[in-house]
């Protein structure tokens, strides 16, 4: 596993760069002058010249690509138009939210997931595992705005048992806050990961190492446990990894539902409020993290699963 | 049977000519077509189905629960939600096509060329492939629109934009193993040209699998697209556009619930009505994916 992390931190480098291009095309893609975008409604003239000449917007494309590229090595996204601080300082702040909001959706979802994936697994075509199905068909096509609200109205304003929405004050308060947006991820998270999940573990079922274990006179919820959730357990981190651009793309709506002040939130505020240096820093934050969690995800699989390291 | 001809059982298995195979439908596929048919007809003609007319104010009858007169309740300017939601359906069938047609033929010729030719110009698409996977979708889809404004409109050129790419990496998928097929090598034997071979032998055959991800990806470009509307990136009000319908009625959830939960359970139904099509579809022709 070690030995190739090396070559896989490597390949990292033209995505980074990718991605970068990406975000310095994005900006260019507003109508008329850049610099006039960027300062929006406090364009004056001598603003402008300046704005162009600390920018470069004035200079040739690949000089401007490339002093992007050097400020984004020292850490500079720019300032924000609406707070007047650096980009990176507005991101900062807001980022842990959008981090554990993640982190906990992500539990929620293989806590639903795969045990649901198992019943369904385990009584396959029986009525147990239709209804599932049925149940996760119609939730792959339920938005996360829906669930959300739904979640919001029932559990929120009728039943009062979770805030409706903001982060509270202090850790825990704050965690209590993030439940309800975190399990709208989760499930949204969970009719994704459960279809192909079912197929895994009724693929796991029948491999013949499964059949041997049982042979062997291993009491069946052991080799459950230690042989069909250990193998399905590679399958989930896959799944997971690729799915995590849906998760953080769902973030960004579930922050606007549940007023969560996270990077999610800070995008669409960013955009309504027309300050594009924002908008460009969460999206290159938003793009790297998911080649992180690939990274991970990838790293975590070939720990797991030492044949595909062969 | 005359005496000349060999009965069934002396002709070799192969030379069995299948009678055509029946098409059996299943149940979820049969639910499918119902009820994309059930939208499409709305998308239509929602004139024939809509009870009222969906803009007419009725000050009478401001955020009536459900009701015989008013199956689904009314607004809170007094206008009928189940009309709203009919109308609306127009917007979002449109979103649902707008989204996808653009890709798919984008996406169908760039991927057959690039599939035919492969060299340099599998290596660039390759690279654009990486690129496009490592942004999420949404995120991508919503910075362009950010940038070029909201607007349904913007929301087409943003989705197609970025989505192409997936139809032209499954088409080039299937005219690699497609091009190396014998009636490819007879084509280029008769001497006809590339473009006779490609769009004429070759994209017919891959187009199959082309349809049935189409009928998923109209599913997606729903939820995409209401969930835009629900932000205030995609359709703009007064358009009744289902996200923009639960979006309206989201302030008034302890109050007039039925005006955000009934146009979301239409959201609901559609998509879900489009991905048992296009799963029902995909186990009918036995398409992998």
């Amino acid at each position: 596993m070690l030995a190739r992390l090396p070559g896989r931190l490597l390949q990292m480098i033209p995505t980074f760069i990718l991605i970068g291009v990406v975000v310095f095309v994005l900006i260019r893609l507003l109508p008329g002058n850049p610099a006039a975008a960027l300062l929006g409604i406090h364009a004056t003239p001598e603003a402008l010249a300046r704005i162009n000449a600390q920018l470069g917007f004035n200079r040739p494309i690949w000089v401007q690509f490339l002093l992007f590229v050097g400020r984004l090595l020292h850490g500079d996204l720019g300032i924000s138009v609406s707070e007047r601080i650096p980009v990176t300082e507005v991101i900062a702040r807001r980022l842990p939210v959008t981090l554990a909001l993640v982190v906990m959706a992500a539990a929620f979802a293989l806590i639903l997931a795969l045990p649901l994936a198992f019943v369904a697994a385990l009584r396959q075509n029986r009525a147990s595992d239709v209804a599932l199905r049925g149940v996760f068909q119609v939730g792959l096509s339920t938005p996360v705005f829906y669930i959300g609200l739904l979640m919001l109205g029932f559990l929120g304003a009728q039943l009062h048992w979770f805030p409706v929405g903001g982060i509270g004050s202090g850790f825990w308060s704050g965690l209590y806050h993030l439940i309800l947006p975190a399990l709208t991820l989760g499930v949204g998270l969970a009719a994704i990961l459960m279809r192909s999940l079912r197929s895994t573990v009724i693929g796991v079922l029948r491999a013949e190492y499964v059949e041997f274990a049982r042979a062997k006179g291993i009491a069946p919820w052991r080799v459950l446990t230690g042989h069909v959730l250990r193998n399905s357990l590679i399958t989930t981190l896959a799944l997971f990894g690729l799915n995590i651009g849906t998760l953080l793309g769902n973030t960004v709506i579930v922050e606007n539902v549940f007023a969560v002040p996270g990077i999610g939130g800070l995008l669409v505020e960013a955009i309504f409020g027309r300050d594009y240096p924002v908008v460009q820093g969460v999206t290159l934050v938003l793009a790297v993290m998911v080649s992180i969690v690939f990274l991970l995800t990838d790293i975590a699989e070939s720990w797991l699963d030492p044949r595909l390291n062969s | 049977m005359s005496g000349a001809a060999p009965t069934l059982s002396e002709v070799p298995d192969e030379e069995v000519v299948p009678r055509r195979r029946r098409v059996k439908i299943s149940v979820p596929l049969a639910l499918g077509i119902v009820i994309t048919l059930f939208f499409l007809v709305c998308a239509v003609a929602p004139g024939l189905i809509a009870p009222y007319d969906p803009l007419a104010f009725d000050y009478n009858n401001l955020q009536v629960g459900p009701r015989w007169t008013h199956l689904l309740g009314t607004d809170n300017f007094g206008r009928d939600v189940l009309s709203r939601i009919i109308w609306a359906a127009q917007v979002d069938i449109q979103i649902a096509l707008f989204c996808t047609v653009p890709s798919l033929i984008i996406g169908t010729v760039i991927g057959a060329l690039v599939g035919y030719y492969g060299g340099i110009t599998d290596a660039i698409f390759g690279r654009l492939v990486d690129l496009v996977i490592t942004f999420p979708f949404m995120v991508l889809v919503i910075a362009i629109v950010a940038v070029l404004g909201p607007g349904l409109n913007n929301v087409y050129i943003a989705v197609t934009a970025v989505s192409w790419v997936f139809y032209a990496r499954l088409v080039r998928s299937e005219v690699m193993v497609l091009r190396q097929a014998d009636f490819a090598a007879a084509g280029r034997v008769m001497g006809y040209s590339d473009m006779r071979i490609i769009f004429r032998h070759l994209l017919p055959n891959a187009m199959i699998a082309v349809v049935v991800y189409w009928m998923t990806d109209m599913a997606l470009d729903i939820l995409l697209g209401s969930s835009l509307g629900y932000l205030g990136l995609g359709a703009q009000p007064p358009t009744a556009e289902w996200g923009v319908l639960v979006s309206d009625g989201k302030n008034f959830m302890d109050t007039a619930w039925w005006m955000s939960v009934f146009p979301g359970m239409a959201i609901v139904l559609c998509g879900t009505g489009l991905s048992l099509l296009g799963d029902g579809v995909a186990d009918l022709l036995a398409v992998k994916r």
